[in-house]
């Protein structure tokens, strides 16, 4: 008779204490940049890399450069940067041709409207009554920017510029553009072939075309099919433009949230009789708008990098601003100085909204496990 | 003679040029309970739809209570106080509260208020014994309190017909009999219900009525005594004997 193999040796039921974990210091180092030969070159690499440029630039950047001063010649005698130039241009930078003693306004205006944009961003603020809010903001704003009442003088939209322009043009874009993109989703998913037909032409046609070209139809061509006496401000067909445009590629990211979510949804809210609106605001909009967040958060982003565009059209943004700016002789060797302190306006806007993307989409995986 | 109060006289149904529903004809009586079974894409499912109007379908005609289902699946809302489903795969809401799955109906669709709405809500959940769990999401709950609270929230429009299909079969064993006998409370309570499962002691406890479908068509229809006992056609024997290898 063979003799059996499997066996089996019963638990002592002891506990015993985890292996000891190698940390510190040096080793995270090595592990990080010495781990292997291949590592190590290219750590060496860039090394030498920063070795040959870090000394230039902080000679230019902070040794050299001149902080401050009202007379360009002083910067022309250094051989740093001139960040001068920003403390001289800084009001037309940021404000454009607003008049320059109602700059408070704008400034107002920056503050009102980043101010709510962190408060809506904060989960525990999300409420219905964030909706009031935008709502009066938006009157605010209108009021600060135009005036004409409670003794603000008035400022026609051609002086608007600078960040709070920036800031109008995204906000517009990004407020008015969602539920724009909402509409556009459905309908394209709608049984009936018209509204669908008008769905996808819009989406398609303003997918296919450049940015640029949507804001000089808007500019040129929207007033050819309109009366002549009717004339449309600028700035609203920039907007109305720009509102299209970001409209049609978040309804392409809202279609792919609502084609997730399972067809027993639709049936259990056909089930307990609710019709279309009903069913869509309360049972699937709700959840196909939580699993497009961070890919809406990505589109979000580009919105605001895409305001620059309007500068093309004779509307000045901060950028565009920056660059008129700049036509002063006596500066205009310093646009470089000028650029980089946009940039990192631009970069601190942007970084924000991409950290906070990443934040929301953990948070809502963590949700999702619940 | 007496009406029934589900009336489905040559009922046709195609997919496309799939002929999924073939000349079916169905009489059920008010607080009667018809079982529905058969293999894998008979058209079980096809037909309970049809009867909860979320199917159009294409010939025949379908009564419930007296009122006339329209082909085209419109007017939805007429029909809601008459009959209502629960699903293989509970589809309850996963972004309310098991609350407001109950109430979201009642509130949006029959304008009733919230403190109403509420109320009726903690009484069905009561019933079904998973009050305790009214604020949690569905996600945090078991399979078998999902689909009771399923069936509450299929109770919530006061229905005179309920339409289960195969409530159990995406369970796990130890939770299909929770699951069963909140149905058979309802069912030993008069409810009128439709339910296709093949869960046969369910049958053999409560149904009035056994019915075998095949390729859209209804094979063989008898009460359950005689359906198990002594069934007529050889497609209903093949289909129990594989059943009883299963069980
Ligand atoms: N939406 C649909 N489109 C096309 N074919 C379908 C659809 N739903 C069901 N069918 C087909 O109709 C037949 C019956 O399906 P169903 O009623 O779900 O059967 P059962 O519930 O008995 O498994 C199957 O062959 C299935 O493939
Ligand atoms: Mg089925």
């Amino acid at each position: 008779m063979a003799e059996r193999i499997s066996h089996t040796r019963l638990g002592d039921g002891q506990t015993l204490p985890p292996p000891r974990q190698q940390s510190g210091f040096l080793l995270a180092l090595r592990q990080s940049f010495f781990n292997g030969w291949v590592s190590s070159i290219i750590t060496l690499a860039l090394l030498t890399m920063l070795a040959m440029t870090l000394p230039g630039l902080w000679s230019w950047a902070i040794s050299d450069a001149i902080w401050s001063t009202q007379d360009s010649s002083v910067c022309r005698a250094a051989s740093g940067a001139c960040w001068a130039v920003i403390g001289e241009k800084h009001r037309v930078i940021l404000f454009g041709t607003y008049p320059y003693d109602e700059h408070w306004r704008g400034a107002l205006v920056v503050a009102l409207v980043t101010g709510l944009a962190v408060l809506s961003a904060i989960p525990r603020f999300w409420s219905s009554a964030l909706f009031v809010f935008w709502g009066l903001t938006t009157v605010l704003v209108t009021i600060l920017m135009f005036g004409g009442v409670f003794g603000l003088p008035y400022v026609g939209t051609n002086k608007w510029g600078g960040l709070p322009l920036t800031m109008i043009v995204f906000m517009t874009s990004v407020v008015l553009g969602l539920p724009l993109a909402v509409v556009l989703a459905l309908g394209r998913r709608s049984h009936m072939p018209v509204i669908r037909a008008v769905c996808v032409g819009i989406i398609e046609v303003v997918r296919g075309l450049p940015l640029i070209s949507v804001l000089f139809m808007m500019i040129i061509i929207l007033p050819l099919f309109l009366p002549t006496d009717l004339t449309i401000d600028k700035l609203l067909r920039a907007l109305i433009g720009m509102v299209i445009f970001f409209a049609a590629y978040a309804a392409e990211v809202v279609r792919g949230g609502l084609q997730a979510i399972p067809t027993g949804q639709y049936d259990a809210a056909k089930a307990l009789g609710l019709s279309y609106w009903p069913a869509m605001i309360k049972i699937i909009l709700p959840q196909a708008l939580r699993i497009v967040i961070p890919a809406l958060m990505n589109d979000i982003i580009r919105a605001f990098k895409n305001t620059t565009f309007v500068s093309i059209i004779g509307i000045f943004d901060v950028l565009g601003a920056t660059k008129a700016s700049m036509r002063d002789v006596d500066w205009v060797r310093y646009s470089t100085e000028a650029y980089i302190f946009v940039a990192l306006l631009f970069f601190v806007y942007c970084f924000a909204m991409s950290r906070y993307s990443q934040f929301i989409e953990k948070r809502l995986d963590s949700e999702r496990e619940r | 003679m007496t009406q029934a109060l589900v009336q489905i006289d040559n009922l046709q149904k195609w997919y496309g040029d799939f002929h999924a529903l073939r000349d079916v004809t169905l009489h059920v009586g008010a607080g009667e309970k018809v079982v529905i079974c058969g293999p894998s894409g008979s058209g079980k499912s096809s037909l309970v739809r049809c009867i909860n109007h979320l199917e159009p379908f294409q010939g025949g005609s379908i009564n419930v209570a007296g009122v006339a289902l329209k082909p085209t699946g419109t007017a939805i809302r007429d029909i809601r106080t008459l009959s209502s489903m629960v699903f293989q795969q509970f589809n309850l809401f996963p972004h309310l509260s098991v609350l407001d799955n109950l109430t979201l109906g009642p509130i949006y669709a029959m304008r009733k208020t919230a403190d109403e709405a509420k109320a009726h809500a903690m009484q069905l959940l009561d019933r079904v014994r998973v009050a305790d769990q009214a604020d949690k999401y569905p996600g945090q709950l078991s399979g078998g309190q999902q689909q009771r609270v399923a069936i509450a929230r299929a109770l919530i429009t006061d229905p005179q017909l309920l339409l289960f299909d195969e409530p159990t079969s995406s369970l796990d064993p130890e939770m299909v009999h929770e699951v069963l006998d909140v149905m058979i409370d309802l069912a030993q309570e008069g409810v009128t219900m439709v339910v296709v499962t093949h869960e046969m002691g369910f049958a053999r406890a409560v149904g009035d009525l056994v019915v075998f479908m095949d390729a859209g068509e209804i094979v063989e229809s008898a009460p359950p005594e005689q359906f198990f006992s002594a069934p007529a056609s050889d497609r209903t024997q093949q289909f129990l004997a594989k059943l009883d290898l299963s069980v």
